[in-house]
């Protein structure tokens, strides 16, 4: 290829680059926004909800293990387990509370006792592969709550991190 | 017959490659929080540089596909492809290396968990396919 080949190719590689980020940008300027303050996850990239509903669904924003220890550390946050109450008795993150799943839809707008709508709450489960945790989230931000996070590395994330667990009940 | 073969192998290859890549940003623009959480759960970038990428990542794929399928700047569009390749094999490999549990984050964002080294594999073979999807390419260009 002759150096005028490289050039011309360079020169469309970097248009296109260029191109698709400030569209990405512009896109998700939102959420972009959102993350860089930090802010509540329910005004972050909020998606329709199923057809037929005007309902605008909010979802939780993910929060990475840093900022979970952070939080948890200054005790800025509440975390919430959304396993089951067996697992939770088993081991959770120190000075977690429980909310399994299960009970939280039963309830359909659960409230946590004594926690402030506007606290900062963070939902965990079983890792990546579990769901639960994203389920609770959305569920306590229809229940109003205005700042809720999903860590969704979980329990074992943050264990094999060498944080703090409690637990040992069965 | 083998001229009409040797002529649709190159454009099936091409195609293909275009859509898969398509097929991969498409979830990730529906859902970009949750693409961030699985660019979070690589550990590399900081907090906010999740959300960066999770917003133009999947954009990029999305124009390099579409470029590919359409045969439009196909070269260019193949060596940014065959470059995300390389990135993602390299971040697939550090997760492995350093034991994390993690989903690759490659297709569904909220889809079935794929392990890190089924994803790598799957990687090699896309590189594969660039490498000749650019051989043709060149070929096509003399």
């Amino acid at each position: 290829m002759t150096q005028k080949n490289w050039l011309k190719t360079s020169l469309e590689i970097a248009v296109i680059v260029f191109a698709s980020a400030l569209f990405g940008i512009a896109w998700n300027r939102t959420l972009l926004a959102d993350a860089w303050r930090g802010a509540p996850a329910g005004q972050a990239a909020p998606r329709q909800s199923a057809p037929g509903s005007q309902q605008v669904e909010a979802l939780p924003m993910p929060i990475a293990l840093a900022q979970v220890k952070e939080l948890h550390d200054s005790g800025q946050a509440v975390l919430v387990d959304a396993r089951s109450a067996a697992s939770f008795a088993k081991e959770h993150i120190a000075g977690a509370r429980s909310l399994p799943l299960e009970e939280a839809t039963r309830q359909a707008t659960p409230q946590l006792t004594g926690v402030a709508k506007d606290a900062i709450i963070i939902a965990y489960c079983n890792g990546f592969s579990c769901h639960d945790s994203m389920d609770l989230g959305k569920l306590l931000i229809k229940a109003g709550y205005a700042s809720v996070y999903v860590f969704e590395g979980g329990l074992p994330e943050w264990r094999d991190g060498g944080y703090p667990t409690t637990g040992g009940k069965q | 017959m083998k001229s009409f073969r040797s002529s649709m192998i190159p454009l099936a290859l091409r195609i293909a490659l275009g859509a898969v890549f398509i097929y991969a940003a498409i979830p990730k623009i529906a859902d970009p929080v949750t693409f961030a959480g699985s660019v979070a759960a690589y550990q590399i970038l900081p907090y906010f540089w999740s959300y960066v990428t999770a917003a133009v990542l999947p954009f990029l794929e999305l124009t390099c596909g579409l470029l590919l399928i359409l045969g439009v700047r196909v070269r260019s569009g193949a060596l940014i492809i065959g470059a995300l390749n390389v990135v993602f094999m390299a971040a697939l490999s550090a997760a492995m290396i350093r034991g994390l549990d993690i989903d690759c984050g490659c297709f569904r964002p909220d889809g079935p968990k794929t392990a890190p080294w089924v994803a790598l594999v799957r990687d090699a073979f896309f590189l594969a396919m660039t490498a000749s999807v650019l051989r043709y390419e060149r070929v096509r260009a003399r």
